[in-house]
């Protein structure tokens, strides 16, 4: 009872204190504003990118295997990996024979070549041979039109399904559908188109923009293995339980199919979507522990300027707490007083953060990626802001709360 | 105002009070061995030139300072061998303060002013209000109470003083010079309250350096250089309005 007394009536000054001395206090929380801005902008620009890579990577699929020369994540020794022999077409269908009713492969390989209708080209368009078993790899499936079918692929017809973005930059309003496009010097017929899918973000692969024609077509007119043209190899699973043990039978059928002894070291790699998702937080990790190492170092020079505007407080008040004291407040009265008025100023540079963070949010949001900022981030963010605010308060409200009532009262 | 069911013995005793203060390297003795008794309902004047060691007394009385050696029981209670915070419990509850300088909280209204004491004594809120809102009405400023100190006169903010120091129910008023920034006739109805108090039970020490204001008391205690120089009980008061 006697504590929630003191905490409103300390509320309650520490609020008349602060609004008497508006522009003070708004100089002060400068370095908390752009702290807790930062901090706000720091999570949200995290969240934001880690729903992106989620969105962006759920075409690659959990329960999917990718057998490639190569990691698709290398941190070094890229050396290692250069010597490796190429996977051809050829190994894809042996490890197909022998997964037989166990998992399902599909072959695709890929290659970045122009495209273009009549007199429009799109450069970055990526040329990928694959099968009709895209479809049950990967999540995505045609907007219009049809899929490539196992009869594309055996007769290696001239044939292409065309990504969302490929097809509005190139036919615009027109139909595609049954319209000739260039690939690189070949001649192809839109046969479908896919539905959107985004990606593209950081570098990643934008899935609007490839284009999906016949492997055996892909295989005749580009290369496959002859051309130092790696095909990567993708095994679904039939269902998610069986991965682990998928892995282990396909590093087993690939070393037969490779012939490697017993103790010879692998020269193929298999990839998921784990594999991306390590390398992805690595990633993040260091960018977030930097992005909070700064917002740390501000917020610590917030604090520092918060108790040094409260010791003037403190001081300025030497009267206020020997009337205080002479009425019995206690040390610990005049100490929560002083670090409550702390914590509320720092509340408030907490919620001129957040109106910063939030424009801020809404910037990025605008021209970089999706990003919100979220009510959980705001509020840790004001927790953080009024801890600070105390912790800030701690040496000058001591100092007030240590005041001998005498001297306070005589001070002028 | 109901004063504390009367306590066996006196209200305060003091007993061979020594207070000596450090200033730089030197020793000064502001009270050289006081021992004083104050019983319920007394009206008390301390009186004597700056120096005297009149405000030491006063401090001590109002427990906002111990003693160097000797004790002081208030109420039975030996205040001199308590911390801080229990010196604050003491204050609070036990002695209502009156200042020169009124010491009023400049950015609060009368009605928070005067519930202050209550506050730190942890009384909930609709009963401070309740209570204050009757002190306040009791100095006569009941149209004065969403007031600021500085949109009152110096009478007016004496008497919120007074009604402040009154709320707490204090064994003791403790008055220091409390007319000393007021004009005369102000000072007289400031004066007239204080009879009035006594006059209804409430123990009141005035430390004044004016005759006339200690005139009203019906004892009169003379400090000079830390020792009680006379201690003069008067039955009637010199200037009584009764």
């Amino acid at each position: 009872m006697k504590l929630r007394a003191e905490l409103a009536e300390a509320a309650r000054i520490s609020w008349s204190a602060i609004l008497a001395n508006r522009g003070r206090g708004a100089l002060t929380t400068l370095g908390i504003i752009i702290g807790i801005a930062a901090v706000i902008t720091t999570m949200t620009a995290a969240n934001g990118l880690a729903r992106t890579f989620r969105e962006t990577f759920s075409a690659v699929g959990a329960d999917v295997l990718y057998v490639s020369r190569m990691p698709w994540v290398i941190v070094n020794d890229f050396w290692k990996y250069r010597t490796r022999p190429i996977l051809g077409l050829d190994d894809s269908e042996r490890l197909s024979q022998s997964l037989r009713g166990r998992a399902i492969v599909n072959p695709t390989i890929d290659v970045g070549l122009p495209a273009s209708f009549r007199d429009r080209t799109l450069e970055s368009t990526r040329i990928i041979g694959t099968t009709d078993r895209q479809l049950i790899v990967s999540s995505a499936v045609p907007a219009l039109g049809r899929f490539l079918l196992p009869v594309d692929d055996h007769y290696r017809r001239r044939v292409c399904v065309l990504g969302h973005e490929v097809r509005e930059r190139l036919f615009g309003k027109v139909d595609p559908v049954g319209r000739d496009v260039r690939l690189g010097a070949s001649v192809f017929r839109v046969i479908g188109v896919m539905e959107k899918q985004g990606g593209g973000f950081l570098g990643g692969p934008n899935f609007d923009l490839q284009v999906f024609v016949p492997v055996s077509t892909f295989a005749r007119l580009f290369g496959d293995r002859s051309t130092d043209r790696s095909v990567t190899i993708a095994v679904k699973a039939l269902s998610h339980e069986a991965v682990p043990e998928l892995e282990y039978e396909i590093i087993g059928e690939m070393r037969k199919i490779r012939r490697l002894r017993p103790g010879q070291q692998e020269n193929f790699s298999i990839n998921r979507l784990d594999t991306l998702l390590t390398a992805y937080n690595n990633v993040m990790g260091v960018v977030l522990g930097i992005g909070l190492l700064v917002t740390g170092i501000a917020l610590f020079v917030g604090g520092v300027g918060v108790t040094n505007i409260m010791f003037v407080s403190v001081m300025e008040r030497t009267r206020e707490i020997g009337i205080r004291k002479a009425l019995g407040a206690t040390r610990r009265s005049i100490l929560l007083q002083f670090l409550i008025e702390g914590g509320i100023i720092c509340l408030g540079g907490g919620v001129a953060g957040i109106l910063v963070a939030w424009l801020i949010t809404l910037l990025i949001d605008a021209t970089l990626m999706p990003a919100s900022l979220s009510p959980q981030i705001a509020v840790i963010a004001l927790l953080i802001a009024f801890t600070i605010g105390v912790l800030a308060g701690l040496a000058p409200a001591w100092r007030g709360a240590r005041q001998d009532p005498i001297e306070a009262l005589r001070y002028e | 105002m109901p004063a504390q069911p009367a306590a066996a013995g006196p209200l305060l005793h003091l007993e061979d009070i020594v207070r000596t203060y450090w200033l730089g390297t030197t020793e000064v003795q502001a009270l050289r061995g006081v021992t004083l008794e104050i019983a319920h309902n007394e009206y008390v004047a301390i009186m004597g030139p700056s120096g005297s060691g009149k405000s030491t007394l006063m401090n001590l009385i109002g427990c906002l300072d111990r003693p160097t050696s000797g004790s002081y029981r208030l109420e039975g209670q030996p205040v001199s061998e308590m911390s801080d915070d229990q010196l604050a419990e003491v204050r609070n509850r036990r002695i209502g303060f009156v200042f020169q300088t009124f010491n009023l909280l400049p950015r609060s209204d009368v009605l928070h002013n005067v519930e202050l004491p209550l506050v730190y004594a942890g009384i909930p809120r609709a009963e401070r209000r309740e209570r204050a809102e009757q002190a306040i009405a009791r100095v006569g400023l009941a149209d004065r109470a969403r007031h600021r100190p500085n949109e009152l006169s110096g009478g007016q903010r004496q008497r919120v003083a007074i009604a402040r120091a009154l709320i707490g129910n204090p064994a003791i008023l403790l008055a220091d010079e409390p007319t000393g920034n007021l004009d005369s006739r102000t000072g007289a109805d400031i004066m007239a309250m204080f009879d009035e108090l006594y006059a209804s039970g409430q123990t009141v020490i005035l430390v004044t350096h004016e005759d006339d204001i200690a005139a009203h008391a019906r004892r009169t205690i003379r400090l000079r250089d830390g020792h009680i120089e006379s201690d003069v009980a008067r039955a009637a008061p010199a200037t009584a309005r009764q």
